[in-house]
């Protein structure tokens, strides 16, 4: 039956329906967009009528919210997180600073663009989103993963060296597997 | 200065100056005191401060890179919740060879600042323990808080910029004009051409 294109795709929009039904956010919070997280959670805006909840660690969450500026410190334990996350996952930017460093950047300590570290799928601009903003990403994200475009995670496993070359640039002590997967 | 507000300001003040004979002072305004001090006396002067005149509490230590004079100034803020006042003690250093006493015994709090001051400005203080990582992580270099040291240029060398913002615009021309304003010189390498 798999064999079958039409049957595929009905495979396919069956698992992409699911998928997107069940986005579980990772609880890492960096920068001032964690603030956003709350009220976003919380019954005023109710994010879990879209499927979205916490998770308590990366091998069970879907989604990395990357909340704000990212300092290079910060940067390494995101690598780490993501890395440690299982596919399929998906990667939002909140804010001007994860697209070209907002209010920082020219500064020495936060990374500007965050895709060219790790692969970003819906980026959300304000500084800071509001909760609207951020439920529209996610339901941004909710039909990029209907169309089965939202494959940030599989362009990071096959240009993996791009990416480390760019990440190694600004931790300078890797001292990390180099696959965590 | 003869004001009745801040007479008990300079009645502490007087009492530094019979301390010790070679301290500058004023008394900035009300609550604030201002004191400047030869490297060499800061340690009696803090202790003679927390002991005598009953300025229990750091609040901060302060660093200021005044680049032209190759100097660095350290200002220590002490607080005193008997009298509600603050004592303003500064320092002056060398740049070239900056090092500083350490105060960690008299506040053991100062700790923390005099470890960031070491991370971020590259002072020394003698006898200071602690680990040499503070908040930044593997940085080689320049200390960041430098004046010499050009965040823009690093942060362009390092980081990657949003393709397509090539062509942004430089609106403070147009701002500096309709506001009748100069753009003041420091400001000038931030232009975009
Ligand atoms: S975009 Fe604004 S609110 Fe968000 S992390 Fe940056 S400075 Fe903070």
């Amino acid at each position: 039956m798999v064999n079958d294109r039409d049957s595929q795709k009905i495979v396919d929009y069956m698992k992409n329906f699911a998928r997107k039904h069940s986005l579980f956010v990772m609880a890492y919070g960096t920068g001032c967009g964690a603030i956003e997280i709350p009220p976003t959670m919380t019954s005023r805006y109710d994010a879990e009528r879209f499927g979205i909840r916490g998770a308590a660690t990366p091998r069970q969450a879907d989604v990395l919210l990357i909340t704000g500026y990212l300092a290079t410190k910060t940067l390494k334990r995101v690598i780490r997180v993501y890395e440690q996350m299982q596919g399929p996952k998906y990667v939002i930017g909140f804010g001007s600073c994860t697209i070209n460093g907002g209010m920082y950047w020219d500064s020495y300590n936060t990374i500007n663009l965050l895709d060219k570290y790790i692969p970003v799928d819906v980026y959300i601009n304000g500084c800071m989103p509001r909760p609207e903003a951020v439920i529209s990403g996610f339901i941004k994200l909710q039909q990029l993963i209907q169309d089965g475009k939202a494959d940030g995670w599989k362009h990071y496993q096959d240009n993996l060296d791009d990416y480390r070359e760019n990440q190694k640039k600004v931790i300078k002590n890797w001292n990390m597997p180099d696959f965590s997967w | 200065m003869s004001n009745e507000k801040t007479q008990n300001e300079q009645i502490i003040l007087d009492k530094l100056f019979e301390s010790f004979s070679n301290i500058e002072g004023s008394v900035r305004r009300e609550r604030r005191i201002e004191l400047k001090v030869s490297k060499d006396h800061v340690l009696s002067v803090l202790l003679y401060a927390k002991e005598q005149l009953s300025f229990f509490h750091l609040s901060h230590i302060s660093c200021v890179d005044w680049l032209e004079d190759n100097q660095f100034e350290l200002i220590y803020i002490l607080w005193s919740h008997e009298t509600q006042m603050q004592l303003f003690v500064k320092i002056l250093i060398d740049r070239e060879k900056p090092v500083a006493p350490n105060i960690d015994y008299i506040w053991r709090h100062a700790n923390t600042y005099e470890r960031e001051i070491r991370e971020m400005y590259g002072i020394e203080f003698k006898g200071l323990v602690g680990e040499q990582e503070f908040i930044l992580e593997d940085w080689e270099g320049m200390p960041p808080m430098r004046r010499d040291f050009d965040t823009k240029e690093y942060a362009e060398e390092t980081f990657f910029d949003r393709p397509g913002r090539e062509d942004a615009k430089d609106v403070r021309e147009e701002i500096i004009e309709r506001s009748r304003e100069e753009l003041p010189d420091f400001a000038k390498k931030y232009s975009r051409d």
